[in-house]
């Protein structure tokens, strides 16, 4: 069966990877006891269509489920349940096909011989992903011009920075010319120079007509880079829509941030706050309420906090306001915040 | 280009990446020298001391157990067959858990060509080292020892070894497979290695041996490939003297090779079950 425009870059359904947790040694297998390893549901669930053409985001906090997804999809993981269309192509019956079609970055910088130089890596790969040999050379130095890496073809991977290596891995990622591209955690440890520098390489994928599928925790990356976003917690979807549609269902023009200092348990000033907003999420830390509140106007809820705070005896130290953001959608969702 | 070529270019390409990353370890090559000079050349010493700096009785009673009086000789092969074996054990297992430790072995499980190559391209580039062990040991033994080896059984021998790379080759691979499962290979590879060094006659003759244990020896190819150039070498034997175990050889590398391909399978199937097959 061949993939035709119409059927969606990437179909999951009911998807589901269940690992086991703690160790079964030899002897209690010798033994033949009953296994009693904890089964934990790393996603739990999971239905997913990502249309061609658009960057479609997984936005979750670690441990979320985001990586196995990713996994299962790329076909380096076989699901304990579900089905995973690529390009209609079936992901368990025909991996190699679906592997042929797809340009991967999942271990980023860590995935390249650094005792190579970015040609000698390209080379390596170009041929692991079966480039006619008259393609290769112009093949690579395509990719490497597309992340700006051309003139540095040479230097061993070894010399290069962390978000040099990242772009070669992305360089590498596009040397089947693939139609579906996926990204796991791209600008991790990146600085914001680089990971802006990447971000636009992503934007030009789209530009050239290809799907790109990533994951992510950063929200500014999801809200800027993302037609659509999945955010994904415990294994499972808890929103799915475009950045602005999920900004909207926080019912609230602004939120604020604010720092109490207080000596009881914050009862109280919690209290008098929710009469005026939606207190979102709150966390006592040394004597101190980090909290987030959604509110339509901050220019009325901030003398309310003041005169609240006051009356139960604390004292505000700071005050941000700042707009809607997707961490405010997760928070909402889930009571936590992405990087909890 | 038809698959079967593509994943030929890829094997390639995978071997010669192997090679590169040699190279830019050139202090790696004094190993190789150093070794197969001075693990051998020790035994030989020990071999003439013990045997009364070359008395004559004692070399009669050496030929009747090993078929020739050149003990430097036996010694020498014997400790390349080592050699080789031990390139083989460690060398690709460990290639394969350096691929799993440095994140590279999912980068290249995400590309289409067949894992396999994975599995069978990293012995083959070990092959050049290992040819650099013989040439290394052929000149000791006529440099050091005063040993010169004619070059028709020279060539003959060179016709085992060709044989034998198959086999010899699959074991390599057989091991590199259980890496998926077990990570580290260490332990199995030492157990492994003093097996065969014990029963396939890698220092002393066969018949020094129990029976059970000449009987279980015979099921291993290093003990065909270690005595058939032994045999060309030291007795003046021809290819046709030891052809059926040329042929035994062969069989051996169809039968272990198929092992290795299905133990590869299988491990591979469960570390994709498990997630492990990126993990540390």
């Amino acid at each position: 069966m061949t993939a035709t425009a119409a059927e969606p870059a990437v179909d999951a359904r009911g998807l589901v990877k269940v690992f086991e947790r703690g160790r079964r040694t030899f002897w209690q297998r010798l033994r033949g006891e009953p296994d009693r390893r904890e089964r934990f549901h790393a996603v739990d669930g999971i239905d997913l269509r990502v249309e061609r053409g658009e960057i479609f985001g997984l936005l979750g906090p670690n441990g979320a489920g985001k990586t196995t997804t990713m996994k299962m999809l790329a076909t380096l993981l076989i699901p304990t349940s579900g089905t995973i269309s690529v390009l209609g192509i079936d992901v368990l019956a025909r991996p190699r096909d679906v592997r042929a079609r797809l340009g991967a970055m999942l271990s980023g910088e860590r995935s390249l011989y650094w005792k190579l130089t970015a040609r000698e890596n390209l080379e390596y790969f170009a041929a692991l992903y079966h480039v006619p040999p008259r393609q290769t050379r112009a093949r690579i130095d395509d990719a490497l011009t597309s992340v700006k890496l051309l003139d540095r073809a040479d230097d061993y991977v070894e010399r290069y920075s962390t978000g040099m290596r990242q772009r070669l891995a992305l360089a590498r990622a596009l040397l089947p010319d693939p139609p579906l591209v996926i990204l796991d955690e791209p600008t991790v440890g990146l600085d914001p120079q680089a990971a802006r520098d990447l971000r636009a390489r992503v934007r030009e994928l789209r530009s050239q007509g290809r799907t790109v599928l990533l994951t992510t925790h950063y929200m500014e990356e999801a809200d800027q880079l993302c037609d659509r976003v999945a955010i994904i917690d415990h294994g499972r979807i808890v929103a799915l829509d475009t950045p602005g549609a999920l900004k909207r269902t926080i019912r609230a023009e602004e939120v604020v941030r604010l720092e109490i200092g207080l000596a009881d348990d914050g009862a109280a000033v919690l209290e008098r706050l929710g009469r005026s907003a939606t207190v979102a999420r709150s966390e006592r830390h040394n004597g101190t309420l980090a909290v987030t509140a959604h509110c339509a106007s901050a220019r009325d809820f901030v003398p309310a906090a003041f005169d609240a705070a006051r009356s139960a005896g604390a004292t505000i130290q700071h005050v941000e306001v700042v707009p809607v953001t997707l961490e405010d959608v997760f928070i909402s969702l889930t009571g936590r915040a992405l990087r909890e | 280009m038809s698959l079967l070529a593509a994943d030929a270019r890829a094997f390639v390409a995978a071997a010669r990446k192997e090679l590169r990353m040699w190279r830019r370890y050139p202090l790696f090559i004094l190993g190789l020298l150093f070794w197969p000079i001075v693990l051998p050349a020790t035994w030989v010493l020990m071999g003439q001391a013990y045997s009364g700096g070359g008395d004559a009785r004692a070399l009669a009673a050496f030929a009747e157990r090993a078929g020739t009086t050149e003990f430097a000789g036996f010694v020498f092969v014997g400790y390349a067959m080592y050699m080789w074996l031990s390139n083989l054990l460690w060398g690709p297992g460990t290639a394969l858990r350096q691929e799993q430790i440095r994140g590279s072995l999912e980068a290249v499980f995400l590309t289409p060509t067949s894992r396999l190559v994975a599995l069978f391209a990293p012995p083959i580039s070990h092959l050049p080292f290992s040819l650099l062990n013989f040439v290394t040991m052929g000149l000791t033994l006529w440099l050091v020892f005063g040993i010169v080896l004619p070059l028709g059984p020279v060539l003959e021998a060179m016709v085992v070894i060709a044989i034998g790379i198959p086999s010899m080759y699959a074991i390599g691979s057989l091991f590199a497979a259980s890496v998926l499962r077990f990570g580290e290979t260490g332990p199995i590879v030492q157990l492994v290695r003093g097996t065969f060094v014990l029963a396939c006659g890698i220092t002393f003759p066969l018949v020094m041996l129990p029976g059970w244990a000449q009987a279980g020896a015979a099921l291993l190819p290093p003990t065909y490939i270690v005595a058939d150039i032994r045999t060309v070498l030291f007795r003046g034997v021809g290819l046709g003297g030891i052809a059926i175990d040329l042929v035994l050889l062969l069989a051996f590398a169809g039968l272990i090779t198929l092992l290795a391909v299905w133990v590869f399978r299988i491990l591979e199937t469960s570390a994709r079950r498990r997630g492990t097959l990126g993990s540390y």
